[in-house]
């Protein structure tokens, strides 16, 4: 322990002491307590001139003002590539502080001066024999940075060297190499494989997860490299660090989703199946949802939703909600993932459904993301909280968001029709409103409930939806007298039309609701929703019998007309259409009633003139429409010089395209059929994804659909023979884990004796003891070829077997053919230079 | 396929660090920054950014992932179908980092130490994307932290004889068999203290989540036992990685191996012992609310009432007034309380026209008596559209919502004697509708 102690403490010194000789040294030049670091950051730019010199000065306090000076010009974009040689000439400097700074820079401009940078590598190649970990580290980063295919190589040896190197540090920094040299240069394909297979077999976690993430980079396809490790990869992953957890599992997954058999959920006849080395997964994986880091907890959730027998699904429910807690960001991309999570699963979220609600300070995305989760939790049961829930949201300073809320409500009376009644009142409530965002919302909401309501009336119980709306329709009937009066015609002689007899008819509960909304034409003003009342008022404003003022038509409708008419000029287009059409049916409906022809006239005349060409088209189509419907029609336009000639114009021309009232009633009426709020989509894209996550914008990220495939396969009918997984491992597992896993945080037991301070007693990886574990490697990988060539041998009598008795073709030929696009890959590269076809793999 | 690069932007949206993209086109960094620019621009609220802006322009998707720190922009971009949550916990972890070694993570911090965030930053992310060494314990044998002692040290005595500066350092690094702790670490006085901290959360009061901060200063490897006297009000653990998951399983006791320094051992949350709901913890604090909205502004009326014995320090209450509100006009006053003077309520309110927010602030809220703000506020529109709740902070000293109490920290593996201390503090954040 002393020892340790007192190389600690020396160390110490001499850091101290190094750190102390750079300040004074500054001190003495800046005369100031900061370490310059922001002088140096915001230097003038013709200091540069000095660096080069400085460089080349003898005192490493120089060199190391030189290079921070070079770097801060790096963070600013500034060319620095020509002080190259200068710098390479530091790249064997005994300070460590120096060299740091030298391979920073280097890491940078090494690809964009690869020539010079060849003028190192003798250097480099030196420093991967030197004793400090971190030294071979980067060297081997440096060098596997320089993107020059000539070196490939050089860098190969060097990497292979790495890939057995004592610390578990440099094999992660050679995992990483691998990659960068088969992005380089596929050609060397094959014998990155070679040296993946010893990088594979790592018993430290710390490089493990890497090697598995390099495996899956260069060979995707090549998941049978996994059959020996995966138990072993399974056992491991509590100990990896966290991102190695990801890339792990992310692998992982994508194994089982092709090697492992589907598990077979309970039912009558059987018992639920799972494969062995599913449940193993699954066990290993599920501790790690107390992981504190979200990516890992969501690469598990993934795990179990794509993976787990669906009772196992419930696991992932809380470990998703409390990634909600963890921060703005991490809740506004969880959301996300919920949101499918819950559509396809509700029952996991519906008790705590309470952690879901928006709050005010929300962001628009993460507010409107909630609204979706919560409308996908909905029950009989919860749907009055939600329904308080999604008015109170409809109050949201967000137009967005309030839309989205009343949409909502809208969908709550879809789903839960016995709430139908709370859900109108509500929105009828809002058309009360003082914002116009929400009168216009639940207009649009109300129309196509109504539409909804008309069109399937034996599917909802309208009965209710009908004496809930009795009430309204009091106030409503009553109301109607004194709007009558401001109509200067005959109409004026009310007559209520609704009766309580009347009013527990199919068909009209939801008229009252046009009529309420008739009778609130002034204060709709959004132009979207004045349109859709005034299409409504049109489309179910016909009466049948003889009981209203005037005959055919309800009572509401003609005032609404009158009112549109007098506003005409002022509205938008899409009113101004449907004003028109409106004017078409009530005297289609009423073809003697001569002051509602005189209103259409006058609003067609209107229309003729308008500046829109959709507007006088349709004001033109519908005149030649009624032509021939409406008797009074041709002959009150006498009145107008204009109209008479135009329409004498036309008849001259097409004397046969006149059509009967019927034929003309069924233009106008017949054939609306009404839009049934929309069901939210399934979603095909997989968790964890961005294109999950940015699902309304990823118009590009759409296409790649081949991606997908790749990561999240579909399940074979039938898993391989789980006897490839067979290890050696597994037999001494236990016995060799017991120091590996004594030492990890998982394992730690009982059975770990304190022992006395000054011997570590905690080693997770054999740093020290290189030899030994070396020549056990050595053995292993000959067992491992042993095991390997066991296994393609198995493969094929596999195949045989298969094209005897002709079962099981589907799972056999995906097999081969994977195992085919495997070697064929690799004949490729063998052959020829990199082809473009590689470099979807690559990127 | 990965974190592409990671930028930090000051206030003004101008990149100050900026990893490496040398195997992108050279649009690629200055694309994501204009693009998250443009965003912040457009923004209509604090707050309200997409914290992931997806970037098309380029031909292979990608998005920038943001964080707020200091008022600076930490971004991280990603390209391919890659989950943003990955982005995030790498920036989290990278600003962590940052505060382990500068302590405050400022403008002028990052551009003192431009160098050391440099190093960090090619040691913390691969050039291919994948996150290195994140833990800060063997983070620090690599690169050096610029500690204020050595400098007050150089600053005293400057005739330190001449070290060879040579050998020096890195040779530590990687030697610790424990990724998360350093090896052969000495301390003369060892401790290691806890702090507890609970925040309630939600909406109308709720969940409460809980968080066990650690301070570590301990020599050798220390295996300690933290066992609760009521750990099952403890639930949805999540815990550093030196915690042993199967012993918590089993026993309910966090068996771990402490890095050096300061760490998050786990995180929880409450349940209450009795009650099958999670979320019913009972509010501290009641409000209520008299609003009038009128045409171009309104009045209001808020008497907020403590429930709690202990005092509540800075409570801060905040009403978003809708974007087109102007100014608001407020009077304070406090009733019924026993202590002190009626009428001088120690509270203040102030409305922020940029923000369109008004905030209401008492230091010191005593258990008893009320307290009254009554104001109006007006409006450029007719029919103003004021937030539809009020958001509510406060922090309540050594007091914790769960009484969560440890029972005993035991040390093996080490003989040494250690102080240990635990300390509760109590946070809410809540918005009370009206």
């Amino acid at each position: 322990m002393d020892g340790i102690n007192l190389n600690a403490l020396s160390e110490n010194a001499t850091r101290l002491g190094m750190r102390i000789q750079e300040t004074i040294a500054e001190h003495t030049r800046d005369l100031s307590l900061t370490r310059g670091g922001s002088s140096l950051f915001d230097m003038a730019d013709d200091k540069t001139k000095n660096i080069t010199k400085q460089l080349e000065s003898s005192s490493d306090r120089e060199k190391l003002d030189a290079m921070k000076r070079l770097i801060a010009l790096i963070s600013k974009n500034r060319p620095v590539s020509s002080y190259f040689p200068a710098v390479v000439k530091n790249v064997a400097s005994p300070n460590l502080e120096l060299r740091k700074l030298v391979y920073i820079y280097l890491l940078r401009c090494a690809p964009s001066e690869p020539d010079l940078a060849l003028l190192s590598i003798n250097t480099f190649q030196r420093d991967l024999a030197d004793p400090s970990p971190l030294i071979r580290a980067m060297a081997l980063r440096v060098l596997s940075g320089i993107r020059v295919p000539t070196v490939a190589t050089i860098v190969l040896m060097a990497v292979r060297k790495s890939a057995a190197d004592p610390s578990p540090y440099v094999r992660k920094a050679a995992a990483l190499a691998v990659m960068k040299v088969y992005k380089l240069d596929q050609a060397h394909h094959q014998t990155l494989l070679d040296i993946m297979t010893t990088l594979l077999r790592d018993r430290s976690p710390l490089s493990l997860g890497t090697a598995v993430l390099a495996l899956d980079t260069i060979a995707p396809s090549r998941l049978d490299l996994l059959h020996v490790h995966f138990r072993r990869l399974c056992r491991a992953l509590p100990d990896i660090d966290a991102w190695g957890q990801v890339d792990v599992l992310r692998v992982l997954v994508r194994y089982a989703r092709t090697m492992l058999p589907k598990p077979v959920p309970a039912s009558e006849r059987q018992e639920e199946e799972v494969d062995k080395d599913l449940k193993l997964l699954l066990a290993c994986a599920e501790p790690l949802f107390m992981n504190k880091n979200p990516a890992v907890v969501l690469a598990v959730a993934r795990a179990f939703y794509y993976l787990a027998p669906p009772p196992m699904l419930s696991k992932i429910g809380a470990p998703l909600l409390r990634l909600l807690s963890v921060s703005r960001e991490v809740e506004r991309v969880a959301l996300a993932y919920l949101l499918v999570v819950a559509r396809s699963h509700p029952a996991l979220f519906i008790t705590s459904h309470n952690r879901l609600l928006v709050r005010v300070d929300d962001a628009e995305q993460v507010k409107r993301t909630k609204i979706s989760v919560l409308l996908a939790l909905c029950t009989v049961d919860n749907h009055q909280t939600l329904l308080r829930e999604f008015v109170d949201y409809a109050q949201d300073t967000d137009d967005s968001v309030a839309g989205d809320a009343i949409h909502a409500i809208g969908r709550i009376a879809s789903l839960v029709p016995s709430s139908t009644s709370q859900c109108l009142t509500a929105l009828m409530g809002m058309i009360n409103s003082k914002q116009d965002i929400i009168v216009s919302n639940a207009v649009l909401v109300l129309k196509s409930l109504v539409q909804h309501q008309l069109l399937t009336p034996s599917c909802n119980p309208t009965t209710t939806l009908a004496t809930s709306l009795s009430s309204q329709q009091a106030l409503l009937t009553s109301s109607i007298p004194s709007l009558t009066p401001s109509i200067p015609t005959s109409l004026s002689a009310a007559h209520l039309p609704f009766t309580s007899s009347e009013s527990t008819s199919i068909v009209q509960a939801p008229l009252s609701i046009i009529a309420q909304l008739a009778r609130r034409i002034d204060d709709i003003r959004h132009p979207h929703a004045r349109a859709c009342v005034l299409w409504l008022v049109g489309q179910y404003g016909s009466v049948p019998g003889t009981g209203t003022t005037v005959e055919g038509v309800a009572d509401w409708a003609p005032d609404v007309l009158r009112k549109a008419a007098r506003s005409f000029n002022t509205e938008a287009s899409i009113v101004k259409l449907q004003t028109l059409t409106l004017a078409a049916k009530l005297i289609l409906l009423a073809p003697t009633h001569r002051t509602l022809i005189l209103l259409a006239q006058h609003v067609l005349t209107l229309a003729r003139y308008d500046e829109d060409w959709d507007v006088r088209d349709r004001a033109r189509m519908l005149r030649a429409l009624l032509v021939g419907a409406v008797a009074d029609f041709m002959s009150s336009n006498d009145e107008e010089g204009l109209g008479e000639n135009w329409n004498k114009k036309e008849h001259a021309g097409r004397p046969g395209v006149v059509l009967r009232r019927e034929q003309v009633t069924r233009v106008l009426f017949e054939g609306k059929s009404g839009t049934i709020g929309e069901e939210p989509v399934a979603d095909s894209r997989p968790l964890g994804t961005l294109s999950l996550v940015m699902e309304s914008e990823s118009l590009h990220l759409h296409d790649d659909d081949d991606e997908t495939v790749i990561d999240l396969p579909e399940w074979l009918e039938q898993g391989i023979d789980p006897a490839l997984r067979d290890s050696d491992d597994d037999a001494p597992q236990a016995a060799l884990s017991s120091t590996a896993q004594a030492i990890s945080s998982q394992a730690i037991s009982s059975q770990h004796v304190p022992t006395p301070a000054g011997s570590t007693p905690v080693v997770l990886t054999p740093a020290g003891g290189s030899t030994p574990k070396d020549t056990k490697d050595w053995r292993d990988l000959n067992k491992f070829y042993a095991s390997e060539s066991e296994s393609e041998s198995e493969d094929e009598g596999e195949e045989g077997v298969e094209e005897g008795s002709g079962i099981d073709d589907d799972s056999g030929e995906d097999e081969e053919t994977s195992e085919d696009e495997g070697d064929e890959e690799d004949e490729r590269v063998a052959e020829h230079d990199p082809s473009p076809s590689h470099e979807k793999t690559v990127l | 396929m990965a974190i592409d690069g990671l930028i930090i932007l000051d206030p003004a949206g101008r990149p100050i660090i900026q990893s490496s993209y040398t195997t992108y086109p050279a649009a690629y960094p200055l694309l994501h920054i204009e693009a998250l620019n443009n965003a912040l621009a457009k923004a209509p609220r604090e707050g309200s950014v997409d914290p992931v802006i997806y970037v098309g322009e380029l031909s292979c998707s990608s998005a920038c992932c943001h964080v707020e720190v200091g008022g600076m922009r930490f971004v991280a971009t990603i390209s391919g179908d890659v989950d943003p949550l990955i982005a995030f916990a790498f920036l989290d972890a990278f600003i962590e980092i940052l505060h382990d070694y500068f302590g405050i993570v400022s403008v002028a911090t990052l551009k003192d130490n431009f160098d050391i965030v440099y190093q960090l930053l090619e040691e913390t992310l691969d050039s291919s994307g994948h996150p290195l060494t994140t833990s800060p314990n063997a983070l620090s044998d690599i690169v050096l932290s610029p500690s204020l002692i050595s400098k007050l040290l150089a600053s005293v005595s400057p005739a330190t004889p001449g070290v060879p500066s040579a050998r020096q350092g890195g040779y530590g690094a990687f030697t610790s068999p424990i990724p998360w702790r350093k090896a052969g670490v000495r301390h003369n006085h060892n401790e290691i203290l806890f702090d507890v901290v609970e925040e309630m959360r939600g909406i109308v009061g709720n969940n409460v989540f809980g968080k066990i901060e650690s301070n570590a200063k301990l020599s050798g490897t220390p295996d300690l036992t933290l066992t609760f006297t009521n750990p099952n009000v403890m639930t949805e653990c999540a815990f550093h990685p030196c915690v042993r998951l199967q012993k918590w399983t089993r026993d309910n006791a966090l068996s771990f191996v402490p890095p050096e320094g300061r760490f998050v051992l786990a995180e929880y949350q409450y349940r209450p012992p009795q009650s099958a709901l999670i979320s019913n913890v009972p509010i501290p604090l009641s409000l209520k609310a008299n609003m009038d909205m009128g045409e171009f502004g309104g009045t209001f009326a808020l008497t907020l009432t403590s429930r709690l014995i202990k005092v509540m320090e800075n409570l801060e209450l905040i009403f978003y007034l809708g974007e087109d509100a102007t100014s608001a006009q407020c009077t304070l006053s406090s009733a019924g309380s026993s202590v002190g003077s009626v009428g001088s309520a120690d509270g203040s309110w102030a409305f922020n026209s940029r923000t369109k927010t008004l905030r209401w602030e008492i230091l010191n809220m005593r258990s008893s008596g009320s307290w009254i703000l009554r104001g109006s506020w007006t409006s450029k529109i007719k029919a103003p559209r004021p937030a539809h709740a009020f958001q509510i902070r406060f922090e309540i000293p050594s007091y914790s919502f769960s009484s969560l109490k440890v029972d005993q920290l035991r040390l093996s593996s080490e003989t040494y004697k250690m102080y240990k201390g635990v300390r509760m503090r109590s946070k809410g954040s809540i918005e009370w509708r009206w």
